[in-house]
Order: structure tokens, then C-alpha cells, then sequence
């Protein structure tokens, strides 16, 4: 267990590393001048010649990129992301003060996307019925290709305007959180749903269900008990790709709601080509990607002992 | 929108182990059996006839309406839909319908370069990891698992922020950032194939390697890429419509689906249309192309 | 309150009219914002109650509240209520009157200014206003340089405060100066405590901001809310406050609430009691719900496009007064804004001092627009553009999407401007890297407007001296007008100059004049007494709610 735990960390770290280098690459190799954008993002900046040499100077951007990719990795793995363009605070501050509230949507909406896909799947894959069971299990694809941006504003125009039932703004109170996590949990869950039905489907056909059937256990016990316990293994995988995915959909849904956090940060950082911040956020969400991850690795050996030995998984 | 990359799993594309190969697979299943099949599925049928009818609006706008996208007629603004103006009209009495259908060349020229970007150099860099192997091989991958674990809409915005605002630079993000899934995908079916009789026939044979690997193993492993395609259109059409959504596609008034339901958000409560049929428009054409994507991995599994 | 009695001076009209224009220069960023005109907010509505929350909906995170360096409208309106300024001025009649400052002298030459301070003025840290924080103020604000955006031009020419003594404090400037004493009124040289005046200007913006006005900053969370809460025991408020002493309201609360239909459906389910910006197409139905919409129209250069006539295609007069012409501005106010609105009539608007009507010479006249290309040789084409020599008549049209019925008023533009055979290629540009994009001078026509309540804002725009985006030639008719204005003694003569200038600006076509701006604020029918205050900013000070 130890060893497994210690290659897992290992890995995580070298994640890390590797989605910094990988947005540094991006921001910094792809053609435009970063001494530009900068000196057009500041407010007051002069773009003349002389202006942007002394940026650059500033910036070390006149430096040879290899040099600067090892400056700013190094204050990087000091906590030192650099300071927003725009406003002049540590990009750590900025993320530090936007995160919680996107978090609290993120994971919020990852357990109604669980919650929500899981129901979908077992009612599904209950009938016996190949219509009824078709039907539900079309259900998925429907909501996986609403554009999210669409169903928020939707939403928002329905229950928020017409019925008066949820507050459209802000981030206070439970209430401020459920559309917005709904929006979010939409396409996700029908992954979920999808995902699990598919497993759920192969279970119902293997030998054991047989067996159940035949010792007279009820097919409602069969189907929650036996089944969905070993269809949730191949869902659990899931979870560190789709709270990324949950987490980039914040900044949609986070303008959408009108709602501060992370994700409108990282569209005003596009907006304005705030280098660092984009930086910073890219890190922070591969720091959240490896967290879920590693705690996942820790939740597998319990369900299924054989990992832990073998040290690996799937 | 950004979800969507995930349907992949849950149709089985990110699978790593391969699945076996058979020739009626590379030959393709006859075309009298294919079209009996599609007409016994109704959902399929529609799904055909939507993407027909997008791809057609794209490349002949003209065959669905005479009215000019960008022509405002201040006096009928803001109608609702009617016989006149199918889905109303906009704020400078523009008419909708136009709008919408003139956006799909916009909307499809941004998602065909996003899908055949991924496709290409996806494929490519797949190709050569898994024919070459070794340490190039183990380099590749991880790369390519570093770009799995950020989120490809995060990864879109990282590159937009570089390259700036645009359509063809959105389709670009949206390209590059769906690269890795492609890679993976072919990559699997590479070491599949590199091992099968037919390749080392072609070894043995004295075949060079350029010859073996676009001769023998690309054809037979394009399969399950072609396939991914199919469905990374729909998660292109969304992403695309996403990041316009966000103002980072087209200069005004270009009409493109995302910007559509941007620029009628202003109007939601006085005029719904402006917002709620093209998003309808865009949910349409990614159901149909996630239908057929489904059918034509069905078809490949099936035969 | 006021037992002194204020000392105002009477000079020469320049002195008056420069005093009541210098109202906040700002760019198109400020656009929504208005200064002067016709305030339609008075409400009868009986005697103003104390308490509550006053929930004001704000598009952007105003990013830095510190009145020294805020110049965006989001971040003024919270500047505003924090800090108090030495003098203060009559909306309608542009009349300096006493606020911190109980009276004031300003020397002959205009080049000495001094300020008589109340006692018993404090800082919400509890240290007074004195001399001393008048003289850290400005020479914090000199310091900050660039970042002071607004504030920074106000004090052209500071020299130095001399502390007279604890509550009279000289101001000095190397040459007159007589916009100062307009500007001590303004948000930008309000008065901050030595505390906040200690920090960098970064650390100033959003938090530790302490100073002497009716409200204080409780709490700032960027993209979220600002809440400020009522000062305790504040009586030295300005003489234009209708409510003595404290604040009606407890608190306010500036949530962010960045989509406009967002904001509109907020304030009819209840959920704020105010927007700025109404959509102009919401207002008919925020009208017939009950909600109060208040008015005012911004006076400065009207929203506008402005030609770079270094560039070959506008470089054209025809080109120019073509476009003038195949303009229709009445179908833009009437398709994209509203009633509230009205099409330009001049480079500067009604509300302008020494406005000129200048309607009758860019018509809209699609046939004359038409007549004027053919003449110039400018021939028809196929494709609806016509072009001369093989140069298209396709212009690159710059924005900032600012003010948001823009981006509609300029789609409906393209389409005007085509029926002529012009074509113009709209270009968005961010806020933020518009300064950067103008100077690059890489475009044919620049939308914009600028607030300003003096025609003085023409120099600033259209002298070789000043902004001179569209490089006009440094001599030239207009040159001397604009000079002469700033410089004229004569009421009557200035008036002369500055209508010879705005006739020549639009007679070469330097402009393109559309609409006039009007600023627009919904209001929940419970809010009473919201004040525009003289640069056109809320004043909340007597602001109060039915509960």
C-alpha cells in the first residue's frame, strides 16, 4: 500500500510539472508577443517601441525563452504564479479568492451529476421492456447535446423571471447554487448515465445475475445490491475527467449566473490576454485533476482489494 | 459543451484494448444490408436527414432562403416567428431563419477545420508512437496524458489567449485540443494492427518501412479514428458554439450559431426566439451527428 | 452646518465655464455616464426613511475602487460615496458650492487656490481632515502618475500645498490653472486618510480604503459585491445634500451582474433595486411595470465615427461627407435605442454649452451621398461596393463593446452605409487594448463618444495638440478655433469660436455624428432620491427606500 501510495504521489507531481510546462509552451511559443498584449492590457501603457523593450526587460521576456521557463517554474514551485496584468495581484491571490465558490459549484455538481446519472441509470436498465428501456436510455444523448450556455440561460429566464423560484444572481445561500449547479450537472450526468448503463447491461447478462436468479433473490435486490455496486467501478474512473470538464464548464455557466469564481476570471484573463492568470488557472486545474485523482487511487483498494496488491490499475 | 469529449467513453471509443479485426470490417458491410438497416431505425433516419440539411444550409444557403443574412429592416423588428419570417426576426428586424442558416457555413467551416485537425494530427502523432515505440513512444503518451488530465475547453481558452480572437482561431483551439484524444485512439489500434499477419507479411517481403506503415498498418487502423471523427463533430460544434458564445469567434454581424444565442440573451425576456431556436439549431445538428457517429460504430462492431 | 459663507468667484468666463466643463475627461470608457442637463428624478415621495439595503447592480468588477486612480463608471460609483471632496457643484446650475472646504480663495492669476476646511471632519479611522490631508491627497495623487487616470490631469501645472495653518491649506500651481477649482468637486480629488495614502496604489484598490465620506468600504469581493455601510456620525456633508448628517441607508451593496438581461430580470423579480444601463429595449417594459426610469442626457461630443484621415480611402472629403449623409441616425434611435434618445445634431450634444445646430448640413440624403461618390469617381460595382482606381470603398470600422446597443447601432450603420455603396468592416476591439489599437492608427473609422460638460472636449479631441486620433493637419482653421477658444476671455467670443469649430468638424467630415448619449437608470419603484451628481455619477447620500 505504501509503495502504490508513493508512486501514485510520484505521478501526480510529475502532472504537475508536466500541465505547467505544457500551458507555458502555449502561452509563451505560439506567435504574439506576449510584451504586447501586455503593454495592451495595462491600462496607461504606451505601445511604443521603447515601451514594449522596457516591458520585455521587465518581464525578462527579452531573455531567451529557456532561461525565462526555468526563472518561472522556479517561483512557480515557490507559490509565486506572477501577478495578473490587469490588475496588478498575485495570480495566486486571484485563484486563492475565486476558488472556493467554484469549487463548491464543481463538486456540487459532480454529486448531482453522479446522483442524477446513477437514478437515470437504474430506472433505465430496469424495465424489461426494449421501448421503455430505449426510450430512458435515449434520454443521455439528449441531454449531452444541449450547448450549456443555452440551457443556463433558459433556465434562468423560467425559473428565475417567470416563477420567481430561485434567485438568478450571486453566490450567496444554497438557493443562488442550484440552477447553476443543475446547468452544470447536465451533460455530465448524462455521461454518467450513459457510462453506467452500458456496465450496469453487461452485469445483468453475466453468470452471477443468472445464478442470483435462479437461488430466487428478487430481481429489484439483484439489480441495486449486486449489480450497480460492480457497475460503479468503471464510473468512479471517470470522476477525475469529468470534474476537469465540470470545472472548465464554470466559465459558462460562472457568466451565465453572474456568479464570481474561477471560471470569470479565466474569461476576463482570455478576454484581456492576461498570460499568467490563464497560467495559473491552467495549473490549478491539473492540481485539482490530480487531487481527485489520488483520491480515488486511495477509494479503489477498498473496493477492489486486488489493486492494492497488484499496485496498478486499469 | 465541454462535457462532451466524455460521450466517447460511454460509447466505448477511448477504449485501449482493440477490438478484433475482421475483414468484413475494412470492406464494409454491403450497401443493400446498410441502407435496410437505416431505414428500420427512424431516429437514424432523422439524424441523416438534419445533418443533410446542415451541411446543405453551409455550402447552399441559398436553397433554404433568398433573404439576406445581414439586410435590416428596421420597421418588422422584433417579430415573432410566423410564415413570413420562420424564426422571427432580430433586433434590426434581420430576419432569424436567414441568420441561422447562413451562421452554418460559419459554425461548420470552424468545426470541419477543428475535427480534421484533431484528426490529422491526432492520427499522426498516434501513428508514430505506436509504430516506432520505444522511448518516443513512452515520450508521446506522456505528453499526451498530461493534455487528457486539463480540461480541453481550459486548453481551448490557453490557446485562444495566445493566438487571439477569431473563427478560424477558435477551430484551431478546438483542433489542437481534442489532438490528444485522436492520438490515443490511434495509437491502440496501431499496435494492434502492427502485429497482425498482413504487416508482417509485408516485412517479410522486404517492404520498407514507409511503405508498411501508410500502406498497410495507417488503412487498417484509420478505422476507429474515423469513427472518433464522426463523434468529435458533435463536441466541435458545441465547443465552437461555446467559445463564440463567449465572444471570441466572429467580428459583427457574421452570423454563427453561438453568437446568435449571445446576441439574443440582451432580448430573452421580450423576444425568446432570438435565444431559444438557434440553440435548438445547434442541439439539433450535434444529436444528429451523435446518432450517426453511434450508428457507424454499431455498423463497425456489428459486421 | 454651513455658518461660513462661501467666497465664489466671479472671474472672467473662461474661468467659470472651464470650472464647470473639467467634469471628468474620460474616455468611451466612462460613455454611459453623463454630467449636467436635464435630471427628470425628483420624486415628492414624502420624508426619507432611515435603514435598509440598497442592492445597485454594477456590469463589471469595478477592479479599483480608489477614487484617485477609478475611471470606469463601475468603479466611480463606488469611489463616489467614499470620499468627500473639498467643494461640490450644482448639477443644473454648474455652481461651485461648499462640501469639506467652508470657503475658499482663488488668487487673480488663478494660480493660487485656498481652502478654508470645516472642523471636526474625520476619517472613518477616526483621524481628522485637516490641511495636512489636503497636501498628502495631491501629492499621493502626483505621485501615483499614470495610474491616476483622471485625477492626475486635474493637478496640470501642482507646484505644492503650503499648510497655512491646521485647516487652511494652499494650493500652488507654476501656471493658471482655472479648471482646479471645478475639480476639487469631483470624485478624483476626494480625500483619503494618511493610512490608505501610506499603501502602493495597487493595494489601495480594493481594500483598507479610508476616508471621510457618507459611506465606508465594508467589503470588497472581486466579481461578486461590493458593500459599503453607512458612516456614523457624518454631519459634514456637502451643501447640495437634501438629508443632514448620516446616510439614509445602512447599506449598499454593488453586486456585479454582467449580462444585461440578467440585470433587467433582477430588478423586475425584486431581487436589486437598481441598474445602470437599461437595455433601451427593456425600458418600455420596465416603464409599464412601475419601475422608475431616470434620465439624463450626457452632454460632451456625441457618439460618433471619427475618420483617420491619413488613410487613403477617408483621406477622401467626398468619402467622408458621403457617409455623413448616407447616415440615418433617426432610424438608429428609433431601431436600437429609444424615446430617451435623440439622433446627434451637432459634434456636440444639446446639453453642451455653446452647442450649435448644425442638422441642416449632414442631413440624411441617400441620393445626395450617392451624387457625391459618383462626382468624386468613386464608381458602383457588382458587389455593392463601389471602388475608384481599383481601391474598394471597404473602411475598417474600430469599437469597444462599452456601451452595449453599440455593437447594434453599428450593424444597422453597415447596412445604411451599403445602401450608398460603402462598405464598412466593423472590427471589435477590448477595452482594454483600445488605447493600444487607436494609436497603432491601423483602422479608417473609430466609434465613440466622450462625456464632458464643456466644448472644451473639442480641443482635447480635435487639436493637434491633444487626443488627435484622426491626424488632422497641425494648421488649419479649426487648429486656430480650438486654440483661440481655450484662451477666449469673451463669453460671446468663445461661443463664436467654438460653433466656427464645430462647423468645421463637420463640414470636412471629420466626424460622423449618430446619437447622443443618454444615461439610464432603472429603479425599483421603493428607491427614492438616487442623485446624479454634477460629472454625472450617483450620489447615494440621500438615497432612501419604503420599505
Amino acid at each position: 500500500m505504501g509503495r502504490y501510495l508513493a508512486r501514485r504521489l510520484a505521478a501526480a507531481v510529475g502532472v504537475l510539472w508536466a500541465a505547467y510546462t505544457l500551458a507555458f509552451a502555449i502561452l509563451y511559443l505560439l506567435p504574439g508577443d506576449p510584451a504586447e498584449i501586455l503593454a495592451a492590457g495595462g491600462e496607461n501603457t504606451d505601445p511604443d517601441p521603447a515601451a514594449l523593450e522596457k516591458l520585455r526587460a521587465e518581464y525578462g521576456l527579452d531573455r531567451p525563452i529557456a532561461e525565462q521557463y526555468w526563472d518561472k517554474l522556479w517561483a512557480a514551485l515557490h507559490g509565486n504564479f506572477g501577478v495578473s496584468v490587469t490588475s496588478g495581484r498575485p495570480v495566486t491571490d486571484v485563484i486563492k479568492d475565486a476558488a472556493p465558490s467554484t469549487l463548491l459549484l464543481t463538486f456540487g455538481a459532480l454529486a448531482a451529476a453522479i446522483i442524477g446519472g446513477a437514478l437515470l441509470a437504474l430506472i433505465a436498465t430496469y424495465p424489461r421492456g426494449a421501448g421503455l428501456r430505449q426510450l430512458l436510455l435515449s434520454l443521455p444523448s439528449l441531454a449531452v447535446s444541449a450547448p450549456t450556455f443555452w440551457v443556463g440561460l433558459i433556465l434562468v429566464q423560467l425559473l428565475s423571471f417567470q416563477w420567481r423560484l430561485l434567485p438568478a444572481i450571486g453566490n450567496e445561500g444554497w438557493k443562488s447554487l442550484v440552477m447553476p449547479v443543475v446547468t452544470l450537472a447536465i451533460p455530465v450526468s448524462a455521461v454518467v448515465a450513459q457510462v453506467l448503463a452500458k456496465s450496469l447491461l453487461t452485469e445483468l447478462g453475466s453468470p452471477y445475475v443468472e445464478i442470483a436468479h435462479a437461488k430466487g433473490v428478487s430481481r429489484t435486490r439483484i439489480h441495486l445490491r449486486h449489480v450497480a455496486r460492480n457497475a460503479a467501478i468503471p464510473t468512479l474512473t471517470l470522476v477525475g475527467v469529468l470534474t476537469g470538464e465540470l470545472l472548465a464548464g464554470t466559465v459558462v455557466v460562472e457568466t451565465v449566473f453572474s456568479r464570481a469564481g474561477i471560471g470569470r476570471v479565466t474569461a476576463a484573463a482570455v478576454e484581456r490576454q492576461d498570460i499568467p492568470v490563464v497560467l495559473g488557472v491552467v495549473v490549478f486545474s491539473a492540481a485539482i485533476f490530480v487531487v481527485v485523482n489520488l483520491l480515488i487511487d486511495l477509494v479503489y483498494p477498498l473496493l477492489d482489494p486486488r489493486i492494492a496488491q497488484n499496485g496498478a490499475r486499469a | 459543451m465541454t462535457d462532451l469529449s466524455l460521450t466517447q467513453v460511454g460509447l466505448g471509443l477511448d477504449r485501449d484494448e482493440p477490438t478484433p479485426p475482421t475483414d468484413a470490417a475494412l470492406r464494409g458491410p454491403s450497401r443493400g444490408r446498410d441502407l435496410l438497416r437505416l431505414l428500420a431505425q427512424p431516429g437514424l433516419v432523422l439524424a441523416v436527414i438534419v445533418a443533410v440539411l446542415v451541411l446543405l444550409a453551409a455550402f447552399f444557403p441559398s436553397v433554404f432562403t433568398g433573404r439576406d443574412p445581414l439586410e435590416a429592416v428596421p420597421k418588422d423588428k422584433l417579430q415573432g416567428p410566423s410564415l413570413e419570417h420562420l424564426f422571427g426576426t432580430d433586433q434590426l428586424g434581420r430576419d432569424l431563419f436567414s441568420r441561422v442558416v447562413h451562421g452554418a457555413a460559419l459554425s461548420m467551416k470552424a468545426t470541419v477545420i477543428a475535427v480534421s485537425l484533431g484528426l490529422v494530427l491526432g492520427s499522426l502523432i498516434g501513428l508514430i508512437s505506436g509504430f516506432f515505440g520505444g522511448w518516443l513512444d513512452f515520450a508521446l503518451m506522456r505528453v499526451v496524458e498530461v493534455v487528457l488530465a486539463i480540461p480541453s475547453l481550459l486548453l481551448s481558452l490557453a490557446i485562444i489567449t495566445a493566438l487571439g480572437f477569431g473563427t478560424v482561431n477558435v477551430a484551431i483551439a478546438v483542433g489542437l485540443a481534442s489532438v490528444a484524444r485522436f492520438a490515443r485512439v490511434m495509437r491502440s489500434e496501431v499496435l494492434r494492427v502492427r502485429g497482425a499477419v498482413f504487416v508482417e507479411a509485408a516485412k517479410a517481403a522486404g517492404a520498407r518501412w514507409y511503405e508498411i506503415l501508410f500502406r498497410h498498418v495507417l488503412p487498417s487502423a484509420l478505422g476507429p479514428a474515423t469513427v472518433l471523427a464522426a463523434l468529435d463533430f458533435g463536441i466541435a460544434i458545441l465547443a465552437v458554439s461555446a467559445l463564440s458564445f463567449l465572444g471570441y469567434g466572429a467580428n459583427a454581424p457574421a452570423p454563427e450559431w453561438g453568437s446568435l444565442v449571445a446576441g439574443g440573451r440582451t432580448y430573452i425576456t421580450s423576444a425568446w426566439w432570438l435565444t431559444v431556436l438557434p440553440g435548438v439549431v445547434v442541439m439539433a445538428a450535434v444529436l444528429a451527428t451523435n446518432r450517426i457517429s453511434r450508428a457507424v460504430d454499431g455498423g463497425r462492431s456489428r459486421s | 452646518m454651513f455658518t461660513a459663507r462661501s467666497r465664489r468667484r466671479r472671474p472672467r468666463g473662461t474661468v467659470l465655464l472651464a470650472a464647470a466643463a473639467s467634469a471628468a475627461v474620460l474616455l468611451s470608457a466612462c460613455s454611459s455616464s453623463s454630467g449636467g442637463g436635464e435630471a427628470s428624478s425628483t420624486d415628492g415621495a414624502g420624508t426619507p426613511v432611515k435603514g435598509g439595503n440598497l442592492t445597485f447592480a454594477l456590469a463589471s468588477d469595478p477592479v479599483c475602487v480608489d477614487p484617485h486612480q477609478a475611471a470606469t463608471n463601475d468603479s466611480i460609483y463606488v469611489a463616489r460615496q467614499l470620499v468627500d471632496s473639498l467643494t461640490d457643484q450644482d448639477p443644473t446650475t454648474g455652481e461651485i458650492v461648499p462640501w469639506l472646504a467652508e470657503s475658499w480663495q482663488v488668487s487673480a492669476d488663478a494660480k493660487e487656490f485656498t481652502f478654508k476646511l470645516h472642523a471636526g471632519a474625520t476619517f472613518s479611522d477616526g483621524t481628522a481632515v485637516t490641511a495636512a490631508s489636503v497636501k498628502a491627497n495631491f501629492d499621493s495623487i502626483l505621485k501615483d502618475g499614470a495610474k491616476a487616470t483622471l485625477a492626475g490631469p486635474y493637478l496640470g501645472g501642482y507646484v505644492s500645498t503650503e499648510v497655512v495653518d491646521n485647516l487652511t491649506a494652499k494650493v500652488v500651481f507654476g501656471a493658471p490653472s482655472a479648471q482646479f477649482l471645478q475639480a476639487t468637486s469631483t470624485f478624483s480629488l476626494g480625500l483619503l486618510a494618511d493610512s490608505s495614502l501610506a499603501l502602493a496604489p495597487a493595494d489601495r484598490c480594493t481594500q483598507a480604503l479610508v476616508g471621510s465620506g457618507p459611506f465606508t468600504l465594508k467589503s470588497y469581493t472581486t466579481n461578486q459585491a461590493v458593500v459599503l455601510s453607512k458612516r456614523a456620525g457624518y454631519n459634514w456633508g456637502s451643501q447640495l445634500f437634501t438629508t443632514k448628517g448620516e446616510a439614509n441607508l445602512d447599506t449598499v451593496t454593488f453586486q456585479i451582474v454582467p449580462e444585461a438581461a440578467v440585470r433587467t430580470g433582477s430588478l423586475q423579480s425584486g431581487q436589486i433595486d437598481g441598474i445602470g444601463g437599461v437595455p433601451p429595449s427593456d425600458e418600455a417594459g420596465l416603464e409599464s411595470a412601475g419601475f422608475t426610469l431616470q434620465a439624463k442626457r450626457n452632454p460632451g461630443v456625441v457618439f460618433n465615427l471619427q475618420a483617420n484621415t491619413s488613410r487613403p480611402v477617408p483621406s477622401d472629403p467626398a468619402v467622408r461627407t458621403a457617409l455623413q449623409r448616407a447616415i440615418n441616425g433617426q432610424e438608429i434611435v428609433d431601431t436600437v435605442l429609444s424615446d430617451k434618445f435623440a439622433p446627434a445634431t451637432s459634434v456636440l450634444s444639446t446639453t453642451t454649452p455653446d452647442y450649435v445646430d448644425l442638422s441642416s448640413s449632414f442631413t440624411f440624403d441617400l441620393a445626395k451621398a450617392k451624387k457625391t461618390l459618383d462626382d468624386a469617381g468613386w464608381k458602383a460595382g457588382s458587389d455593392g461596393t463601389r471602388s475608384k482606381d481599383g481601391t474598394k470603398l471597404a473602411l475598417t470600422v474600430i469599437y469597444s463593446p462599452i456601451y452595449g446597443p453599440s455593437k447594434d447601432a453599428l450593424e444597422l450603420l453597415q447596412q445604411q452605409a451599403r445602401k450608398a455603396g460603402i462598405t464598412l468592416n466593423l472590427e471589435q476591439v477590448a477595452v482594454a487594448d483600445s488605447a493600444a489599437r487607436i494609436a497603432a492608427g491601423d483602422w479608417d473609422y473609430f466609434w465613440a463618444n466622450l462625456t464632458r460638460a464643456d466644448p472644451d472636449i473639442l480641443r482635447t479631441l480635435y487639436s493637434s495638440t491633444g487626443a488627435n486620433r484622426g491626424k488632422l493637419p497641425a494648421t488649419s482653421d479649426l487648429q486656430t478655433a480650438l486654440i483661440a477658444q481655450a484662451a477666449a476671455g469673451d463669453l460671446a467670443e468663445r461661443k463664436a469660436l467654438v460653433e466656427k469649430a464645430q462647423k468645421l468638424i463637420i463640414d470636412n467630415g471629420y466626424i460622423v455624428p449618430v446619437f447622443e448619449l443618454t444615461t439610464v437608470l432603472g429603479l425599483s419603484p421603493d428607491v427614492h432620491d438616487v442623485r446624479f451628481e454634477a460629472s454625472s455619477r450617483l450620489q447615494l447620500h440621500d438615497t432612501w427606500k419604503t420599505s
